[in-house]
């Protein structure tokens, strides 16, 4: 964009009505209530922004940013091409806002705005926005069977699911991170703003805080539990393992899908008084670390490798046979890894019992559901001392297609193409 | 519903199918990728603009000659820009939205001898002047706003029909109340509320300092100091919850002055293009507000006939713009016409002969019928949002 750039704070607006009827009446081009000129500011490259191009979506291996929307949609038009418009309207959209620009157009008074406006004047915060198809896009609706990937399959029923219908599911899901959360909300209420008379909001979660770390310059947060986990994270400095396990490869049987990948949103409700009850070591040998400083009871450090085959004294495994860090370990998943980018949340207080609903949303990349997510969480699913403390209420799968090359790509262009 | 909306209703439907035959050399084409269109140079008739982000609105040419003339649109990469008007003067005489980049489309419109200017709201360059030269301008901005002229004299008429319908309800109503037949009184009720239900938004244009003709007959129980609340649902309470007449007469003449109050105000008042609009995206908030949660008729719980109602008044609201809109912009008048559809049938489907009011109680829907109106009644609204700036100018 080469708009001029003027800082635009909400006071300077109002303060600036003058100079706005100034500017029109100088225009003098006739264009009496039509046109009142907006600036906003330059796309200045920095420490807030995430570039929106490239080879795959921004928002899986960026490093992880404090806050998140995460919102799923179901398509409610019979019409596929109101679907790419649909796409269209929200890959340009991405565009503006990561850039910190309002959602684009011209400003008429006799009109809504077209952006709501709770982010104007406030910088992008490393906002990513990342979109992808779940399984029931590809249904009979809009022709799209035949480009299903096969990894794309149903999740099955995994043991330790509880899960809300309401919480699950979805035929588009979009994901927004942002250091400030109203920065984030905003991509999420804009977005259902586009897709009126398209697609209507399935469900949305707030995340508050994130509890993963997707840069070696990150340290790792803590979950609600007090433990850090997932220590051994997917790291973006890391291109061996992002090619390994995240990035959808040359090999897959759906070409569009080059270059994305797979996520798996569940819904984590940790039941947090009664862990509170729990005494330390006690917690300590549920998540197989301490909880101090997050080494694993075989180590010293946070980062130390868990030595799994450890005994005590007593011929007893130091870090338990069902501790959480053995079962979610490559060691135990033939090397399997996921990339999680997770976040805590809280929707207040159960109703029913005037206890926390509060957890983490996890939120795991990977390049094949089938050989990653789906084994580990049976294994912890079935096994894993943290159930008694967890419940999995909520469950979403999206193929997030390949990054936007630059303006005039939209998400899954070659998927409607 | 009574005549005059069917034939009002008819009448708009003419009118767009001929708009639609104006532009039958291909409008409409939002979904198709970017690089498609082809170009015809040299043709005075056809005009190929690409937006992108560095040059705004290029045209590949400057001169047009007189007659049918067709934009064709491709937005390569201006990720603010989203669509593109052509203007005579001030009045937008064609447009194209929802052209995020990567996307094409076109549009047709008849044009004739004079200056034009090429709009792209949120461009680098937003606008850029085109001359046609040939026949001079034929009467096709006139004959907008004559159309536009006439539906609002339609809907005039539509108003005071309805207000006069609404005023024989309301003494029907009271003459009831002054009865001893309960459910003849019930009846009554559900009879008379459709007709303030469609032209609600005119009768809260006259509240002004402690007047408030709107709260005197539509107000919900707390709305209004309880020593002041009267109208529709405080006889409603009393014929629905206390299921007494005893003590309602008073209500009952109270509306039928506050309705004729209404008819008085309403006679021969004069209407402009853009208030129908805004009516029409009110009645609909009306849904969205207190419909939805079943909260306007809570002891009647006849609320799905006050959805019927609302929707009635604000598609023909809608409808007397539409002959004018589809002038000036065919693609969003035929959006917000088939949501509209999609709407009427989704209320439809509700429809009952069991209650008085022709519609299911409202207790009797689940969350996700209320989900599937809510979102039927947005998808109207959003492009019913963007009318008033259409018919403005």
């Amino acid at each position: 964009m080469t708009a001029v750039p003027t800082p635009p704070s909400r006071r300077r607006f109002l303060g600036g009505a003058l100079g706005v009827a100034g500017a029109v009446a100088a225009g003098g081009a006739g264009f009496g209530v039509g046109e009142v000129v907006r600036r906003h500011p330059a796309e200045a490259a920095g420490p807030d922004r995430v570039p929106v191009y490239g080879p795959h979506q921004a928002g899986i291996a960026t490093p992880a940013q404090d806050r998140l929307v995460f919102a799923a949609f179901d398509v409610t038009a019979a019409d596929r091409s109101a679907v790419a418009a649909l796409l269209g309207s929200w890959a340009a959209a991405a565009a503006q806002l990561t850039a910190g620009l309002p959602v684009g157009g011209g400003v008429d008074p006799q009109r809504p705005p077209l952006d709501t406006g709770e982010a104007d004047g406030l910088p992008p915060a490393r906002l990513t926005v990342t979109v992808g198809f779940g399984p029931s896009l590809f249904d009979h609706r809009f022709g799209l069977a035949s480009r299903r990937p096969a990894a794309l399959a149903d999740l099955p029923a995994l043991p330790g699911d509880a899960l809300d219908a309401a919480r699950t599911g979805g035929d588009l899901g979009v994901q927004a991170c942002s250091d400030d959360p109203q920065v984030a909300f905003h991509v999420v209420r804009n977005f259902a703003r586009l897709a009126r008379g398209t697609a209507v909001l399935r469900w949305l979660q707030l995340g508050f805080g994130r509890t993963s770390t997707t840069s070696e310059a990150q340290s790792t947060p803590r979950n609600l539990m007090g433990f850090k986990d997932g220590t051994r994270n997917i790291k973006a400095e890391d291109a061996q393992a992002l090619a390994d396990h995240v990035w959808v490869g040359a090999r897959t049987d759906q070409p569009w899908m080059t270059g994305g990948s797979y996520a798996v949103v569940r819904r984590i409700r940790m039941l947090v008084e009664s862990w509170d009850t729990d005494s330390l070591a006690d917690q300590e040998r549920v998540f197989g670390r301490t909880k101090d400083t997050g080494a694993p009871l075989t180590g010293t450090a946070e980062f130390d490798q868990p030595d799994l085959a450890a005994k005590d004294a007593a011929g007893l495994p130091v870090i338990d046979p069902n501790a959480h860090i053995r079962l979610a370990a490559p060691e135990t998943n033939g090397g399997q890894k996921l990339l999680r980018r997770g976040y805590s949340y809280t929707d207040g207080v159960d109703p029913a019992t005037n206890l926390l609903d509060a957890g983490l949303f996890f939120i795991a990349y990977q390049q094949d559901p089938r050989r990653q997510f789906v084994p580990i969480q049976s294994r912890l699913g079935g096994t894993d001392n943290l159930n008694e403390y967890i419940r999995h209420t909520g469950s979403a799968l999206f193929a997030m297609p390949p990054g936007l090359s630059g303006p005039g790509d939209w998400y899954g262009k070659p998927l409607f193409s | 519903m009574p005549l005059p909306s069917i034939r009002q209703l008819t009448v708009a439907a003419v009118a767009l199918a001929m708009a639609g035959g104006l532009s039958a050399c291909g409008s409409d084409s939002s979904d198709t990728p970017a690089g498609s269109a082809s170009t015809t140079a040299g043709d005075p008739h056809t005009l190929n603009v690409t937006i992108s982000a560095a040059d705004g609105c290029a045209s590949d040419r400057k001169t047009l000659d007189a007659g049918a003339v067709t934009v064709k649109i491709t937005n390569r990469d201006a990720t603010g820009v989203s669509e593109i008007e052509l203007l005579s003067g001030e009045r937008i005489i064609g447009e194209k939205e929802n052209l995020p980049p990567g996307f094409s489309g076109n549009f047709t419109v008849e044009v004739g001898a004079g200056t034009y200017t090429l709009y792209c709201p949120g461009a680098a360059t937003e606008k850029s002047p085109l001359t046609v030269t040939g026949a001079a301008a034929s009467s096709a901005d006139t004959s907008t706003d004559a159309l536009l002229a006439a539906g609002t004299k339609q809907w005039g008429e539509y108003v005071e029909t309805q207000v006069g319908y609404l005023v024989t309800g309301a003494r029907a109503l009271s003459t009831a109340l002054k009865g001893t037949d309960l459910a003849a009184a019930q009846t009554a009720y559900k009879k008379a509320r459709s007709y303030y239900e469609k032209i609600e938004p005119v009768a809260e244009s006259f509240a002004s300092g402690s007047q408030d003709l709107d709260a005197d007959i539509d107000a919900r129980e707390g709305d209004v100091p309880a020593a002041r609340w009267r109208g529709f649902h405080r006889i409603e309470k009393g014929l629905f919850a206390d299921k007494k007449l005893a003590g309602l007469a008073t209500f009952g003449d109270g509306l039928v002055t506050n309705t004729k109050k209404l008819q008085a105000l309403t006679t021969g008042l004069t209407y402009k293009p853009f208030e129908l609009a805004n009516g029409a995206q009110e009645l609909l908030d009306e849904v969205s507000a207190s419909k939805i949660t079943g909260e306007e008729e809570r002891y009647s719980h006849i609320d799905l006939l006050d959805v019927q109602s609302n929707v009635e008044g604000a598609e023909q609201a809608f409808a007397d713009l539409q002959p004018g809109l589809a002038k000036i912009d065919p693609t969003l008048a035929s959006t917000v016409s088939s949501q509209f559809t999609a709407l009427n049938t989704l209320v439809g489907k509700y429809r009952s002969t069991t209650d008085p009011s022709g519609f299911r109680l409202y207790t009797t829907l689940t969350n996700d019928d209320k989900k599937a109106l809510a979102a039927a009644v947005k998808a109207v609204q959003e492009p019913l949002s963007r009318v008033a700036s259409k018919v403005t100018r």
